[in-house]
């Protein structure tokens, strides 16, 4: 029983890392909560579903529905926070509030506010199979292929980070953006690219989601997307090993939680941790000290 | 130009108080004229916060949900007079208010707005699980209406039968919204202008130099969050007697940024601005849910056209759209004497 939930809570968790990068990564740059990041989330899952009733196989379809979700992102960035660079922290913040309301509503007039299933002629039918049973655990091959996906997504992610000229770029940018501007890199390139991974990696989530539970509904970004934020926070905002460590042991807290403590209340979980993770540690766990920038 | 300004305020207030008096008069105009009102009294007390203080608090609902429940449950329960129950759940609420506020108050931004947004998270699993308590997800019906029968009032007056109405049923409480919404305003308009406000104020703007200048940043906040928790939780109280139902569903997420909307709309820290900004926002959410349906959209897709008009008004106006110039060069004469007298103390 124990064990189950372990691997059930540790799926969940590698799910909330993937979203949790995203936030981390867009605060690292411009020191924003993407509050919007649930809803690229929930639209990887849509436009997947949507491609696929196109006629597109699979592995296109998720491609392709990464490809959007990285493009509106980007258009986010641009359309939205881009002109709120220099305004008021306070300002940038309700307009992400905003651009997450605008998106999820967007998604319920185009389709529909009732949850759908993920289309099943899609998904090949030994997904749902046990690959591994050791007595009483049973890992499904769709688990299996959450935690090779997502492990492949973040080791990609951290050679990105540390290896590329682009994710020097990032690091540099998170230092400190005026000394990183006058060292040549182009700011707003940087950003924009920062945008599109982690927004690529946040519909993926969406996607094996919505594979994973069979459903997928236009609010489903606003849970993830607290959740995976907690996430982001316990692992130390700003540090993506942070924010994949941050998902994974909140995953597995949660799981637990729901498990042995009050299934009711399974959601709190992930507030609890937040509020005391900001009160009584707000560099996180792996994050750096955070000074007063008010 | 003023004058004018003037003018139409003062029509406009007449027309509010005579409207329920007309034999045009609608209960369904009534109703969403109440709600308005309720709406104004959550925008100025939200208002203390990100518009005086600085700091963004995205839980305000928690609290009008803890001043609702508190008053539905002792109505309920208790059978307890409205007038005994209103102070007891503004209490209520500034108690929780600096039950999360003393903790918080030294985060700053980012940090604060996620806290106060996940303790109103916290209000809603808390409304939605205790089924002993709350009943949970089915909601408290049948909340007894605040005994506002006055009609012995009109007896004593001698005033015609045909007159009598105003005594009774919706009519009072409209009245009632009115006065609450006139106490809070007049509240509001003292306390901005006095010692306390301009503490508010100048820890929005430099709380370095506010505290530099012997301004108690803890003790203000927590004032603030108090008063900003019960002024929510006033509304809540008066919500339940009103509408007679409550369910956690009517304390979610979105009503936070609904009341933030009104709030920015009309200017951060611009008492009328929050005003006039709920009439605009339900007046729109009411239009809306008439038009969206005839488009063959869902009433709920309103929050579309909320979620863009807040990025709009950030985007083109990020000090709201009724924020006086008048009003912030005061202010900044005020940032100006702070400074200088933060610079006199270095240099001396």
């Amino acid at each position: 029983m124990l064990e189950q939930q372990l691997v059930n809570g540790f799926t969940l968790g590698l799910i909330y890392a993937l979203i949790a990068v995203g936030y981390t990564m867009v605060y690292g740059v411009i020191e924003l909560i993407n509050f919007a990041h649930g809803e690229i989330y929930m639209l990887g899952a849509f436009l997947t579903l949507s491609f696929i009733s196109l006629g597109l196989p699979l592995p296109v379809a998720v491609l392709l529905a990464m490809l959007a979700a990285a493009a509106i992102g980007v258009l986010l960035d641009i359309v939205a926070y881009r002109p709120l660079r220099e305004a008021p922290r306070l300002a940038a913040l309700i307009t992400a509030i905003g651009m997450s309301i605008f998106l999820q509503n967007l998604a319920m007039i185009i389709w529909g506010s009732r949850p759908l299933p993920f289309p099943k002629q899609a998904i090949p039918a030994f997904f749902n199979e046990p690959a591994l049973t050791f007595s009483d655990v049973t890992i499904s091959w769709m688990q299996v292929i959450i935690y090779a996906v997502a492990v492949a997504l973040m080791v990609g992610l951290n050679l990105i980070i540390t290896k590329t000229r682009v994710g020097t770029a990032m690091r540099a940018l998170a230092q400190n953006q005026t000394a990183a501007a006058l060292m040549g890199i182009n700011v707003n390139r940087v950003i924009t690219f920062t945008f599109a991974l982690g927004s690529a990696m946040g519909a993926m989530a969406g996607i094996m989601v919505s594979m994973y539970y069979n459903t997928m509904y236009p609010t489903m970004g606003y849970l993830a997307g607290v959740k995976a934020f907690a996430a982001a926070v316990l692992g130390g905002i700003g540090s993506v090993p942070g924010a994949m460590l941050g998902g994974v042991v909140l995953g597995i807290a949660e799981t637990l939680g729901a498990g042995y403590i009050s299934s009711p209340y399974r959601d709190g979980v992930a507030y609890a941790v937040m509020i005391l993770v900001i009160i009584f540690r707000p560099s996180g766990l792996l994050g750096r000290a955070v000074t007063d920038k008010a | 130009m003023r004058g004018a300004a003037n003018t139409l305020k003062y029509l406009l207030l007449a027309a509010a108080l005579a409207y329920p008096l007309m034999p045009f008069r609608d209960i369904y105009v009534l109703h969403v004229l109440v709600l308005i009102m309720v709406y104004m009294v959550l925008a100025m007390g939200l208002n203390i916060l990100p518009g005086f203080c600085g700091l963004l608090d995205l839980g305000f609902v928690g609290f009008y949900g803890i001043g609702a429940y508190t008053a539905g449950l002792l109505t309920v329960q208790y059978n307890m007079s409205f007038w005994l129950i209103v102070p007891l759940a503004v209490i209520n609420g500034a108690l929780f208010g600096m039950l999360l506020g003393a903790p918080t108050l030294r985060l700053v931004g980012d940090y604060f707005a996620i806290v106060t947004f996940g303790f109103s998270e916290l209000v809603v699993l808390f409304l939605t699980n205790e089924i002993w308590l709350t009943r949970g997800p089915l909601g408290i019906p049948g909340i007894a209406p605040i005994s506002l029968d006055v009609t012995w009032l009109a007896a004593l007056l001698g005033i015609d039968e045909r007159w009598r109405y105003v005594f009774r049923g919706e009519m009072p409480y409209y009245y009632l919204a009115m006065v609450m919404v006139s106490l809070v305003y007049l509240v509001m308009r003292r306390v901005e202008d006095s010692r306390l406000g301009r503490a508010w104020l100048a820890i929005r703007e430099d709380p370095m130099a506010a505290a530099s200048c012997g301004v108690n940043l803890f003790a203000y906040k927590v004032i603030a969050f108090a008063v900003s928790t019960g002024i929510g939780a006033l509304a809540g109280a008066f919500l339940a007697r009103w509408t007679q139902f409550l369910s956690p569903d009517m304390f979610k997420f979105w009503e936070s940024f609904l009341v933030l909307c009104m709030v920015v709309l009309g200017g951060l820290g611009n008492i009328k601005g929050a005003l006039v900004g709920s009439v605009i926002l339900i007046a729109l959410g009411e239009v809306l849910r008439v038009i969206l349906p005839k488009l063959g959209l869902p009433a709920e897709t309103r929050f579309l056209v909320y979620g863009l008009i807040m990025v709009l008004i950030m985007r083109f106006r990020p000090n709201g759209i009724f924020t006086q110039v008048a009003e912030s060069t005061m202010q900044s004469q005020l940032i100006k004497d702070l400074r200088a007298r933060l610079d006199a103390r270095r240099t001396a």
